[in-house]
C-alpha cells in the first residue's frame, strides 16, 4: 500500500455543502456502532453481575463489575486444556502451511514455467471446496488408520485447507518485490533458490507473519472437522468444539460461557488487525492493489 | 526479461558446468517447488475426494466393512430426492441474500471511507474485528442477543410498533434463513468494505477531476467512473462470498442445525446429517461430489472473472 495521501480521491473542493463531512462522520459511527455491538454487548455481559443481564429492558450500560465467570471458566471447565490444545493444533497447521506455501508462492510468483496456470487453478480449486464434501472419506480413512482422536491427524486436514489462502497471500507478497531485484542477484550469479533465501525471505518478512497469523486462526477457528475427529470424553477437543460443549448444559451460566467465548476470541482480534492489509490482498488474489 | 548483455559474456555470467546445471535447475525448479503442495492437497484433499466417490457408488453399512456396488442408485436417490433440491435452492438463496446485503452495505460502506478524514485508521481497525472474530463465540453472543426473555435484539425488536412478542429468531422457518443471513453479513461485509476502499482509492483521480471540469454531478460520477472501476472487485468480491456462503457450515449448524424443518439446510448442513445423523455415508458422499462439482465451476468462473479484472486493470 503505498503512502495514502498519494491515492486519495480529492473531496471536489467548491459546492460541497459544509454539512457533508458531519453526516459521513455520523454514519460511520452508525455503522461502528452496529459492528463493535455484539461485541461490545458480550463484554458487557460477562463482566457485569449476571442479575443486570437477566432483566427486562436491560441497560445499555455497565452497571457492575463481577469478574467471577473468568475464574470459572477455568477452575470448573478445562478451558485452558482447550486453548492449550488448540495452540497444539494450530503451531502444526502454521508449521505445514508456512513451508509448504513457501516454495509454492515463489514458484507461483516469481519463476517462469509451463504449468503456473494449472498449479494456480490447483490452489484455486482446493480453496474452493467446502470441508463438507471430504468429511466422510476422511473419516473413514482415519478410523481404519487408527487416526481419530489425534491432534496431529487433525492439523493435517485443516492445514489442507489453509494451505491454499496462505499460498495466495505469499504469491502477492512476492509479486510487490520489484523483479530487478532478483535480476540483479540472478547475474551475480546467485541461483534461484538463493533469491529465495538471502532476498525474498528477508524482504517479506510482514508477509511471512502474516501468513503464519492466517494459517494459525484458521485452526483456532475451526469446528467441522475438529468436531467430527476428536471425540468428547478424549481430553483433546480443541477451544472451539470445546466452547460448544458447554451451551447445552444448563449448569453452565450464560456468563461463563460468554467469558469462555470471549477469551477464545481475543487473540485472533488483536492478531488480524496488525495484518489486516495482507489478507486483503491475498484474498482477493492480486486483483486488487490493496 | 531485461537482462544486460556485457559483450564476450554468457548473459547470466555462468562458466559452461555451470550454466548446465543452472539451465537445468531454471526448468525443473519450479516443479520441485510446487511438488510438495501438490502431493500434499493431492493426500488430504483429491484422494478423499476420489475414495468419496467411490463410496457414492456403494451401499456403505454402517458398522460393518461391507459394501455392495450399487451403481448409479445413490446419484438417483439424490436427484429425485426433493430434500437435496431444497438444499441447493436454500444454500443458493442464503448465498445470494448475503451477496447481496453484505455487498451493498460494504460498497455504502467504503464510499463513505473514501474521504480522508482524522481517525480513518481506527474505522478500518474497527471494520477488521468482525471477520476475525471466531465463528463459535460469533454464535454464542447472537444467540445471547436473540434470546426470548433477555435478549438484547429481542428487546429492540420490541421497541418496533408491529412487533409485540419477541421474534422467534431460530424457531420460525422464514425467519430462521433471514437470521443468519443477519449474522453472516455482520461477520463479512466489513472485510468486503475494506476491499472496495482499496479498489476505490485505486481509481485515478484526474477521472473524477475531468468530470468535476465537465460538471458532472455525484451520482453521475458515481455511475460512469466509480461502478465501472470497480465492477470487477465487486464481481470478485460476489464470487468470493458465494465461495465463503457455500463453504458455511459453523455458524448454521450452531445457530439453527439446519432446521427448522430443513429451512436453513444447506449443501455442507445436508451431506453432515446425512452422514452422522443418519449414517448414510454414501448418500452424503454423493451429496459431496455433487458439491466438488459445483466447486469445479466456481472456480472456472473465478479465473474468468479475474482474467477479465487483470484486463479491465491494464486498460
Amino acid at each position: 500500500m503505498a503512502s495514502e495521501s498519494l491515492n486519495l480521491v480529492p473531496a471536489p473542493p467548491r459546492f460541497r455543502f459544509r454539512g457533508g463531512k458531519v453526516v459521513q462522520i455520523a454514519v460511520l459511527v452508525v455503522v461502528c456502532a452496529i459492528i463493535v455491538f455484539p461485541m461490545y454487548w458480550m463484554v458487557l455481559s460477562t463482566v457485569q453481575p449476571y442479575n443486570y443481564s437477566l432483566i427486562y429492558s436491560p441497560s445499555l450500560f455497565l452497571k457492575g463489575i463481577e469478574l467471577s465467570p473468568f475464574h470459572d471458566i477455568f477452575a470448573n471447565h478445562p478451558m485452558g486444556q482447550w486453548l492449550w490444545n488448540s495452540t497444539q493444533v494450530a503451531l502444526m497447521v502454521t508449521a505445514i502451511c508456512l513451508v509448504l506455501s513457501l516454495f509454492g508462492a515463489y514458484a507461483l510468483s516469481k519463476l517462469r514455467w509451463k504449468a503456473k496456470p494449472a498449479f494456480g487453478f490447483f490452489i484455486l480449486l482446493t480453496q474452493m471446496m467446502p470441508g463438507a464434501i471430504i468429511i466422510v472419506p476422511v473419516l473413514r480413512l482415519y478410523r481404519n488408520l487408527g487416526m481419530v482422536n489425534s491432534l496431529p491427524a487433525l492439523a493435517f486436514v485443516q492445514a489442507a485447507f489453509a494451505l491454499p489462502i496462505c499460498v495466495w497471500i505469499l504469491k502477492n507478497v512476492f509479486d510487490s518485490v520489484p523483479g530487478e531485484v532478483m535480476e540483479a542477484a540472478l547475474t551475480e550469479g546467485c541461483g534461484e533458490m538463493g533469491v529465495l533465501w538471502r532476498m525474498m525471505l528477508p524482504l517479506s518478512l510482514p508477509g511471512l507473519v502474516a501468513v503464519c497469523v492466517v494459517a494459525f486462526f484458521f485452526s483456532w477457528n475451526e469446528y467441522l472437522f475438529a468436531s467430527t475427529f476428536i471425540s468428547t470424553d478424549s481430553g483433546l477437543l480443541p477451544g472451539a468444539v470445546g466452547l460448544t460443549t458447554l451451551i447445552g448444559l444448563y449448569s453452565t451460566p450464560t456468563q461463563t460461557l460468554l467469558a469462555a467465548g470471549l477469551i477464545f476470541s481475543l487473540p485472533p482480534v488483536v492478531f488480524y488487525i496488525l495484518i489486516q492489509r495482507y489478507m486483503i490482498s491475498g484474498l482477493t488474489a492480486g486483483a486488487v492493489k490493496g | 526479461m531485461a537482462t544486460t548483455h556485457r559483450p564476450g559474456t554468457r548473459p547470466d555470467g555462468l562458466t559452461g558446468r555451470e550454466a548446465t546445471l543452472s539451465r537445468f535447475t531454471r526448468k525443473w525448479l519450479p516443479y520441485i517447488l510446487a511438488l510438495p503442495i501438490l502431493i500434499y492437497e493431492g493426500i488430504f484433499i483429491l484422494y478423499p475426494m476420489t475414495v468419496g466417490v467411490k463410496y457414492s457408488l456403494t451401499d456403505i453399512e454402517f458398522g460393518s466393512n461391507s459394501a455392495p456396488w450399487v451403481g448409479l442408485k445413490n446419484y438417483h436417490r439424490m436427484l429425485t430426492d426433493h430434500t437435496f433440491w431444497l438444499a441447493v435452492r436454500i444454500t443458493i438463496e442464503y448465498s445470494l441474500a448475503v451477496i447481496v446485503a453484505a455487498l451493498s452495505v460494504a460498497l455504502g460502506t467504503a464510499l463513505l471511507m473514501n474521504r480522508a478524514f482524522r481517525g480513518r485508521g481506527i474505522f478500518r481497525a474497527v471494520l477488521t474485528t468482525p471477520w476475525a472474530f471466531p465463528d463459535i463465540p460469533t454464535t454464542i453472543i447472537f444467540l445471547w442477543m436473540m434470546n426470548p426473555l433477555f435478549g438484547v435484539l429481542s428487546e429492540m425488536a420490541r421497541w418496533l410498533p408491529w412487533i409485540h412478542n419477541s421474534p422467534s429468531w431460530t424457531l420460525d422457518p422464514r425467519l430462521a434463513l433471514a437470521t443468519i443471513v443477519l449474522i453472516s453479513v455482520w461477520k463479512g461485509f466489513p472485510f468486503y468494505s475494506l476491499v472496495i476502499l482499496a479498489a476505490l482509492q485505486g481509481v485515478p483521480p484526474e477521472l473524477y477531476e475531468a468530470a468535476i471540469v465537465d460538471g458532472a454531478d455525484a451520482p453521475t460520477r458515481f455511475r460512469y467512473i466509480t461502478l465501472p472501476a470497480i465492477k470487477p472487485t465487486l464481481m470478485l468480491l460476489a464470487l468470493l462470498a458465494f465461495i465463503f456462503s457455500y463453504q458455511q457450515y459453523t455458524l448454521i449448524w450452531q445457530t439453527t442445525g439446519g432446521g427448522p424443518a430443513f429451512a436453513t439446510q444447506t449443501l455442507s448442513i445436508l451431506i453432515w446429517n446425512e452422514a452422522f445423523q443418519y449414517f448414510d455415508y454414501s448418500y452424503a458422499a454423493a451429496v459431496g461430489v455433487a458439491g466438488f462439482v459445483l466447486s469445479i465451476l466456481a472456480a472456472l468462473l473465478f479465473v474468468f472473472l479475474e482474467r477479465q479484472a487483470r484486463v479491465a486493470e491494464e486498460r
